[in-house]
């Protein structure tokens, strides 16, 4: 056998790993722009699109504010899945983005590792416990989960209140690692993360008092797969979809 | 005897063998060429090596024993040791290097007039020469009012006038200093000056016939260390 | 909401960067009094496993920010082992507080204050040691009255090193901050929420504000290591 030398073996794997891409670029595929907190909807919604019509669509999941900068910086997507309203639309006005269709209504949830959290008489009062000290919340700022937690919090009074309670978790998903790892003793989390496996393992007050999240996405005008994009656009309102959806708590 | 050191320690090329005693008031040389294990030999009676196996003891205190294992650290055994090249520390000045261990801060100040270096005391280490860099690292071995002084080649690395007038105040030192010296030196002329007894070390042993040897060319050999040290003129010689 | 125009130098706030100014000065300090022991160890002490820990201490070098950031919420968190030791004592929490990024930028830049401290002990003559104990000096008393005063560069170089990083930290932080203003809310991640929250004007001007600061740093380091 030809004694091969460690530079070898490095160009070796180095060329392997370089093949390994272009073997799956021959099919057609969509690049989605999703916002972090619809992952795992979006995998599977994906998975059935790619079964029926055979295009791949992959995504970049990033806090919507970050996706919107790059869109903004001209990133290659061909679709833009947002967490909130207001950016589809704001990209719509400035000619990158098509007309923003809604594809998902999240609902924002108080959830807790510890079970005994939820033996409170509603999410007011549970909050309120001496032994909760800290409670993460996504910034309200650029998260869209973290807005609607504001807005109960105001409503009901308790944003000034519980001022010191507060951590702010950069997006949804750090709020509810937060308090998954018992960082923070509850958190304000998408409904979505608590039908996960880890979310089934604590408990949650519904929002009433917080708004739905509206989450809308559009087509970017700069698209080369314009037909691909639109069949994925209808497949994510359809009712296969709408399924899978509801199986991870949006409606 | 005061100091006794009987050791063994393996080296890469040879093995140390040593077994000698100095007495009190001594200045005792060892002498040989360089790499015969005299520095290795300082640096066991300091504490700064271990033997293979022997026992060095001082004054009935036991420093080095391998059969009882006993092994007094450096800084237990309150020796002064001047280095081949100066190791005062170079953050210090001259006076703060001499105090650094000082049993006597009064003490320093008599050491430096004596040693010529009192105008120097607030300099630091690279400011001055490597004489003035010596004396200063005798002030601070005597400083600690040590029981034993060990002087490894403490001036080879100096210039010939220089190292004449050191070896002249070493041998004035001696007025009034009760302890033993070691004086490690690869120079005869050196140790036939300062030496009450010369033991003679080549590749870690005793080897009395090699002063024979190398002062050959004088006739009478077996006199020759005797009259050289009789005769303190020959350091003018050379 | 603040308008974007009037976004000017004057509504910047600045309270980010005193948070982040604090934390370096503070961490730099820490660091530099926890690492100096580590450092001797490692260059001096002579004993099996010793590249294993030396490894150890260097992890955070090969590790991404957000390894450290994970295992961080965790350990100081209220179930973390740090974080039950520290209510224990205190009876206050440690993550998200300025002492938890303090903790976090500490174990982070721990290899930046080793790794000179380490290189400036093993540079120090040997017979300086030795000169030391035989003149009846401990080991510790060596350290602190030889080592340690003829180490003044490397221990300059130590803690430009981690200030800088410490300046510069992000991602960590990001992970264990809870980005509480004036408590945990550093500069660069003001920044990155500025960018979020699409106040790219007010992004800009506090990015702007970085450069002359750091800069302002790095001039005064240069000044320290011409008067060394």
């Amino acid at each position: 056998m030809v004694r091969r030398s460690g530079c070898g073996w490095v160009l070796l794997l180095v060329s392997v790993l370089w093949l390994i891409p272009v073997s799956v670029s021959a099919q057609e595929k969509l690049n989605a722009a999703v916002a972090a907190n619809f992952i795992q909807a979006f995998t599977e919604i994906s998975q059935a699109f790619e079964r029926k019509t055979g295009v791949k669509v992959e995504a970049t999941f990033a806090s919507t504010g970050s996706l919107y900068g790059q869109i903004v910086n001209g990133a290659p997507y061909d679709l833009f899945l947002s967490a909130d309203e207001d950016r589809p639309a704001r990209l719509n006005r400035e000619g990158a983005g098509e007309r923003p269709f809604v594809y998902a209504r999240g609902r924002c949830v108080l959830w807790s590792a510890r079970k005994d959290f939820c033996r409170a008489r509603d999410w007011r009062t549970a909050l309120r416990g001496e032994d909760v000290k800290r409670v993460a919340i996504a910034n309200p700022e650029t998260a869209p989960y973290g807005t609607a937690a504001r807005t109960a919090l105001v409503k009901t009074g308790l944003w000034e209140a519980l001022k010191q309670k507060w951590v702010f978790a950069q997006n949804i998903a750090q709020a509810f690692q937060y308090a998954s790892t018992s960082a923070t003793e509850a958190g304000f989390c998408a409904y979505s993360s608590v039908m996960s496996d880890e979310g089934k393992k604590g408990c949650f007050y519904r929002l009433e008092e917080a708004p739905a999240i509206v989450q809308s996405a559009c087509i970017l005008k700069r698209t080369p797969h314009r037909a691909a994009a639109e069949a994925f656009a209808a497949f994510l309102a359809s009712p296969e979809a709408d399924a899978i959806k509801a199986r991870y708590g949006y409606q | 005897m005061s100091l006794q050191i009987r050791v063994r320690k393996k080296l890469r090329y040879f093995e140390i063998d040593l077994d000698f005693s100095c007495p009190d008031d001594h200045l005792l040389v060892m002498i040989g060429p360089s790499g015969g294990g005299k520095t290795t030999l300082i640096r066991m009676v300091a504490g700064l090596e271990t033997p293979d196996a022997g026992r060095i003891a001082y004054r009935g205190e036991t420093w080095f024993d391998s059969e009882r294992r006993v092994d007094l650290p450096p800084q237990k055994r309150r020796l002064g040791y001047v280095f081949q090249e100066y190791t005062l520390f170079p953050h210090l000045s001259l006076y703060e290097n001499a105090a650094f261990a000082a049993a006597d801060r009064a003490e320093v100040d008599d050491l430096f007039a004596r040693f010529g270096i009192d105008h120097l005391r607030g300099r630091k280490p690279h400011q001055v020469s490597g004489g003035e860099r010596q004396r200063c690292a005798l002030c601070q071995a005597l400083a600690r009012r040590p029981r034993l002084l060990l002087l490894d080649e403490p001036f080879s690395a100096l210039d010939v006038v220089t190292r004449r007038c050191l070896r002249e105040a070493v041998k004035g030192l001696r007025e009034g200093l009760s302890c033993p010296i070691l004086y490690v030196t690869h120079d005869i002329n050196e140790a036939l000056f300062l030496a009450d007894e010369m033991v003679p070390i080549v590749e870690g042993r005793i080897d009395r016939g090699w002063m024979q040897r190398t002062i050959a060319p004088i006739p009478d050999s077996e006199e020759a260390p005797l009259r050289a040290t009789r005769q303190p003129r020959l350091a003018l010689v050379y | 909401m603040r308008s974007k125009q009037d976004t000017d130098i004057n509504s910047v706030d600045w309270q980010p960067f005193y948070v982040t100014l604090k934390l370096a000065v503070a961490t730099t300090g820490l660091l530099i009094v926890l690492a100096a022991p580590l450092a001797y160890f490692l260059a001096y002490a002579r004993f099996p496993g010793k590249s294993l820990i030396e490894a150890l201490v260097n992890l955070p070098l090969a590790l991404p920010p957000t390894v450290i950031g994970f295992y961080l919420v965790v350990f100081m968190g209220p179930k973390g082992a740090a974080g039950r030791v520290w209510e224990a004592v205190t009876g206050g929490s440690l993550l998200f507080t300025f002492l938890g990024i303090v903790v976090a930028s500490t174990l982070y830049s721990l290899p930046f204050a080793v790794q000179p401290l380490k290189a400036a002990f093993q540079r120090i003559d040997r017979r300086l040691m030795e000169s030391a104990y035989v003149l009846g000096l401990s080991r510790v008393a060596t350290f602190l009255r030889v080592i340690i005063p003829n180490s003044a560069s490397g221990i300059a170089a130590a803690a430009i090193l981690v200030f800088l990083h410490c300046m510069g930290a992000f991602g960590v932080l990001l992970m264990v901050g809870g980005s509480l203003p004036g408590e945990t809310k550093v500069a660069s991640i003001a920044i990155y929420e500025a960018v979020e929250a699409m106040k790219y004007r007010e992004a800009g001007l506090m990015s702007l504000c970085f450069i002359p600061i750091s800069y302002a740093f790095l001039l005064l380091v240069n000044r320290l290591n011409r008067g060394a």
